[in-house]
C-alpha cells in the first residue's frame, strides 16, 4: 500500500498540474470562443449593411446596384446569396422569385450550389437544395428529385422542402410516392401535399387503389387535397378490412366534407364494431345538418366508450338545431352521456 | 495500527480514482453533447419549425399547471401560458387545496364560473371540488381539487382533465419561451416512437419579465442562484444531452415535460408515492415500453425551453437538494432491476448505471473522500502536501468541467449575451467548487441518511415575484 502511496504522491504533482491546465484551457476556450462570436458577429453585421441595401435596390431593378452586385468579391457570395435567397421562405410572391433567380445567376450562385450538391458534408448538400426549390430554379429539379435518396435524413427532407417550394408539376409523383416514407416528417410531407393542393388529388386517389398497403397515407394525403371528388372513393375505404384504414377514411371526409351519400355511409359507421372507427365517423358528420338521423344516432352514442361519446358530443354541438334538440333530451340523463350534454350545452352559453 | 494506515491510504487512493473517472466520463460526454446540440441547431431551423405550423392537424396540447400556494406567480404564469405561438391547447390549472388566495385570485382575474365537465378519470388522484372554466380566456380550466401532498396527485388530476393528446406538465413558477411548445411538439411530428419530450431549463432569477416573456436575460445578484446557473447547464448539457444522443433520458425535469397522454395513462401516471415523481414517470415509460418490445424515444431540447425561479435562501435550496436526494435514490431502488439489464438498451446499461455509480454514490463518496483525506492527514497517514493536492485536483477539475458547460451552453444557446454575465459566469464556475459543492455534497449525505431513514418532507420554498 505504501509503495501505491509513493507512486500516487510521484504522481500527484503532474495530476495537479492536468487538472489546471484544463480549468485554464476551458476558461480560455470560453473566452476565445465568445471573442470568435464577436469578430464573426462583426464580420456579418458589416456584409449585412453593405449588402442589404444594394440587394432591395437590385430587386427593385436598379442596374447599378447589380452591377456593384456583381463587382463583389467572391467571398461575399455566400452572404449575398443568404441576404438574396432566405426571405423567399416567407416571402413567396412569384415576381420577388424571378427576380432572385435572374440576379442569382447572374452572380453565379448556381455553380455555386451545385458544387455544394456534391459536397461531403450534408448540411451543404441540404443548403443548395433549399436554395435550388426557394429560388424555383426548375432546371435543378431532376437532381432535387434524386436528392430524396439521399443517405442523410435532412438532406432528404431539404429536397422535399426544396420540391414543395419549387412547384414543378413534374415532381408530383416523386413527390407522392413518398407520402408514407416515415423518415421524413410529416408536417413536412403534408407541407409539400399542400404546396399542389389539389393538384395531387387525381395522383393519390389512383394510388391508394393500386399500393394498397400503403393506402393509409394517401388517405391521410387526400385529407389534406381532398375534394368532392374524393368522396367516392373515401367512402370505398370506409369499407376496408383494416380498422385503421376504415377510421382514417372517415377522418378525413371530415375533412373533404359530406354529401347525401357520404353522410349515410358515416351514420351507418356509428355502428361499426370498432370504437375507433365509431370516433371517426361521429367526428365525420361534424356540422351536418342534411337528411338522415345522424342527431338521434348520435345522442345514443353518449355513454359509448369515452373516445366515441366526447366525438359523438362535439359533434351534436355542432350540428345545429337538430344537435342542440338531441344534447337537451339527453342532459337529464344519469352518468357521463349526461354530464358530457350538459357539457355541450353549457359551453357555447359561456363564449356568448 | 498498519490496518488502519493502509485502510484510509486505500480509501483515499480509491476516492481519487472515482473523483478522475467521474470527470473524465463528464469530459467524455461533451463531444457527443456537442454533436447532438449541433445537430439540433443545424435541424431546428425557421422552416423546421414552422412546419409544426403546416401540419394538417396539430395535435392539442393541454397545459397542466399543479399549483399549491402560488398566487404570487399563477396570474403571470397564465399569461404567459396563453400568449403561446402554439395553437390548438388549453391551459389546465390544478388548484391542490391551495391555503392561500390562489383561487380566489384566479376567480377574480380570470372571471371564473363553475362548469359541469365531463371527463374521465383513469388516474388516481384525491376527490376533485369543483371544475371551473374562465369567461375571458375560453381556453382555460381550472380543477380544484382536495390537497394530495403531492404534485404528482395534482399533475394526475390535471391529466385526468386534459383533453389533449399531449400533455405538458410544468411547474406554477415556470416562464416558458414563445416557441417552446412548438420545439417540444417537433419530436412528435418527427417520429411517431416519441412519447415524451423534455427540455432545458433556464435560471429566472435576475431576468427581466415582461407579459410573462423573459425579456432580458441577466446573471442573478445572489450566489446561491448563480452557482445554481452553473449546475443547470452542467446537468442539462452534459448528461443529460449524451443521454438523449442514445436515446437513453432518464430524466425529464418537472419544470418542462411534454408527455403523449396515452401513454402516460398506460403507465399509471404520476406516482404519489414517488419522491422524484418526474424522473420515476421517465424511467416506468422506458420500463413500460421497452419491456414490451414497443419502439419508444424520449426526447430533449437542450435549449431553455422554459425558466423558473431557483431557491435563493439555504433553507430552501437544502429542502430540495434533500428532496432531490430522496428523490434519485428512491428511483434508482425501485428500478434497480434495470440496471445493467441489457433487455432495457441503453436505459439499462447507459443512463441508469451510470446515474447509480456516480450520482447515486456521488455525494456520499464525495462527502466521505474530504473527511478521510483530511482525517488520514490528520492522523499522520498522508502528508499534507499530498492531501491539499488531491482536493485541488478534484476542485480544479470540477471547474473545468463545469467550464466546459458554459462554453457548450454558450456556443449554442447564448443566453447571457452580457459580456459581463458572461465573465461572471466563469467565475461562478471555478468558484462554485470551492464550499458550494462541499456543501451540496453535504446536504447528499443527509439526504442519503433522510432517505435510509425515511425521514423528511417536501419541504417549502420560498416564492418571489418574478422582476418586470
Amino acid at each position: 500500500m505504501s509503495d501505491l502511496l509513493v507512486e500516487f504522491e510521484r504522481l500527484s504533482p503532474l495530476m495537479l498540474w492536468m487538472a489546471i491546465a484544463a480549468a485554464v484551457t476551458m476558461a480560455a476556450a470560453v473566452v476565445v470562443e465568445r471573442t470568435a462570436f464577436g469578430v464573426q458577429q462583426a464580420l456579418n453585421l458589416r456584409v449585412t449593411k453593405r449588402y442589404r441595401p444594394l440587394v432591395q435596390r437590385a430587386l427593385a431593378g436598379d442596374e447599378t446596384a447589380r452591377d456593384e452586385l456583381l463587382g463583389s468579391p467572391a467571398r461575399h457570395r455566400l452572404a449575398i446569396a443568404r441576404l438574396l435567397i432566405e426571405p423567399l421562405i416567407e416571402d413567396r410572391d412569384p415576381e420577388r422569385i424571378a427576380k432572385t433567380r435572374a440576379i442569382a445567376r447572374e452572380l453565379s450562385m448556381f455553380p455555386i450550389a451545385n458544387r455544394y450538391l456534391r459536397s461531403w458534408v450534408w448540411w451543404r448538400r441540404a443548403l443548395a437544395l433549399r436554395a435550388f426549390g426557394l429560388a424555383q430554379a426548375t432546371d435543378h429539379t431532376p437532381q432535387l428529385i434524386a436528392a430524396l435518396d439521399d443517405p442523410h435524413p435532412d438532406v432528404r427532407a431539404a429536397a422535399l422542402d426544396g420540391l414543395a417550394d419549387m412547384h414543378d408539376l413534374t415532381a408530383l409523383q416523386a413527390i407522392i410516392v413518398r407520402v408514407h416514407d416515415i423518415s421524413l416528417h410529416r408536417g413536412r410531407r403534408g407541407a409539400a401535399i399542400k404546396s399542389f393542393g389539389s393538384e395531387c388529388e387525381q395522383f393519390l386517389l389512383e394510388m391508394s387503389e393500386v399500393d394498397s398497403e400503403n393506402r393509409l397515407n394517401y388517405i391521410h394525403a387526400l385529407a389534406i387535397c381532398g375534394t368532392a371528388r374524393s368522396r367516392p372513393v373515401l367512402c370505398r375505404w370506409t369499407r376496408d378490412t383494416r380498422i385503421d384504414v376504415r377510421a382514417t377514411a372517415f377522418e378525413a371526409l371530415a375533412y373533404v366534407g359530406l354529401d347525401d351519400e357520404s353522410a349515410r355511409v358515416a351514420i351507418e359507421g356509428l355502428e361499426s364494431d370498432d370504437p375507433r372507427v365509431r370516433a371517426m365517423a361521429a367526428y365525420a358528420l361534424r356540422g351536418w345538418q342534411g337528411p338522415g338521423d345522424a342527431a338521434a344516432r348520435l345522442a345514443k352514442h353518449l355513454d359509448d366508450t369515452w373516445a366515441v361519446a366526447v366525438r359523438a358530443a362535439r359533434t351534436l354541438q355542432s350540428m345545429g338545431p337538430a344537435g342542440a334538440a338531441e344534447l337537451q333530451a339527453c342532459a337529464s340523463r344519469p352518468g357521463i352521456g349526461g354530464l358530457l350534454a350538459r357539457q355541450m350545452l353549457w359551453q357555447p352559453e359561456l363564449q356568448r | 495500527m498498519s490496518f488502519w494506515r493502509d485502510a484510509f491510504i486505500a480509501f483515499a487512493l480509491l476516492i481519487t480514482a472515482y473523483f478522475m473517472l467521474w470527470n473524465v466520463s463528464q469530459m467524455a460526454m461533451s463531444p457527443l453533447a456537442a454533436i447532438t446540440l449541433w445537430r439540433q441547431r443545424q435541424r431546428h431551423t425557421r422552416r423546421a419549425r414552422g412546419l409544426v405550423k403546416g401540419v394538417f392537424v396539430k395535435p392539442l396540447v393541454s397545459i397542466v399547471v399543479p399549483a399549491y400556494n402560488e398566487e404570487l406567480t399563477i396570474v403571470q404564469s397564465i399569461h404567459a401560458l396563453l400568449a403561446l405561438d402554439y395553437r390548438p391547447r388549453e391551459v389546465v390549472i390544478v388548484n391542490d387545496g391551495s391555503t392561500d388566495g390562489t383561487l380566489a385570485l384566479l376567480q377574480q382575474t380570470f372571471q371564473l364560473v363553475p362548469a359541469p365537465l365531463a371527463f374521465v378519470q383513469p388516474l388516481s388522484s384525491e376527490p376533485v371540488r369543483g371544475i371551473y372554466r374562465s369567461v375571458s380566456e375560453p381556453d382555460l380550466v381550472v380543477v380544484d381539487k382536495v390537497n394530495g401532498r403531492s404534485k404528482a396527485d395534482a399533475s394526475n388530476a390535471g391529466i385526468n382533465a386534459a383533453s389533449g393528446v399531449l400533455v405538458l406538465t410544468v411547474d406554477a413558477d415556470t416562464v416558458l419561451e414563445p416557441d417552446a411548445v412548438s420545439r417540444g411538439v417537433l419530436p412528435f411530428l418527427e417520429d411517431p416512437a416519441t412519447v415524451a419530450t423534455g427540455g432545458g431549463v433556464g435560471i429566472a432569477n435576475g431576468c427581466r419579465i415582461e407579459g410573462g416573456r423573459v425579456v432580458d436575460i441577466a446573471l442573478a445578484r445572489s450566489w446561491f442562484a448563480r452557482f445554481q446557473v452553473v449546475e443547470y447547464m452542467r446537468s442539462f448539457l452534459l448528461f443529460r444531452l449524451a443521454c438523449a444522443s442514445q436515446n437513453a433520458v432518464v430524466i425529464i425535469s418537472g419544470a418542462f415535460g411534454l408527455f403523449r397522454r396515452e401513454a402516460v395513462i398506460a403507465v399509471g401516471g404520476y406516482d404519489q408515492t414517488a419522491i422524484g415523481e418526474d424522473m420515476d414517470l421517465t424511467i416506468r415509460l422506458q420500463r413500460h415500453f421497452r419491456m414490451r418490445r414497443e419502439p419508444i424515444r424520449i426526447a430533449f431540447d437542450a435549449n431553455p425551453l422554459c425558466w423558473t425561479q431557483a431557491p435563493e435562501d439555504w433553507q430552501s435550496l437544502r429542502s430540495q437538494r434533500y428532496r432531490w436526494r430522496r428523490g434519485l435514490l428512491q428511483s434508482l431502488w425501485r428500478y434497480r432491476g434495470m440496471i445493467g439489464n441489457p433487455r432495457f438498451g441503453t436505459v439499462g446499461l447507459g443512463s441508469l448505471p451510470y446515474m447509480a455509480f456516480f450520482e447515486g454514490l456521488g455525494p456520499v463518496i464525495e462527502g466521505g473522500g474530504y473527511l478521510v483525506t483530511i482525517g488520514a492527514a490528520m492522523l499522520g497517514y498522508l502528508n499534507w502536501k499530498y492531501c491539499g493536492m488531491m482536493i485541488a485536483v478534484s476542485v480544479l477539475f470540477g471547474a473545468a468541467v463545469t467550464l466546459l458547460a458554459v462554453l457548450l451552453s454558450d456556443a449554442t444557446s447564448r443566453q447571457y449575451l452580457q459580456r459581463r454575465d458572461l465573465a461572471l459566469l466563469v467565475a461562478v464556475a471555478i468558484l462554485e467548487s470551492f464550499g458550494y459543492r462541499q456543501l451540496n455534497a453535504f446536504w447528499g449525505c443527509v439526504g442519503t441518511v433522510q432517505a435510509l431513514t425515511g425521514k423528511g418532507g417536501w419541504g417549502s420554498m420560498k416564492r418571489q415575484a418574478f422582476r418586470t
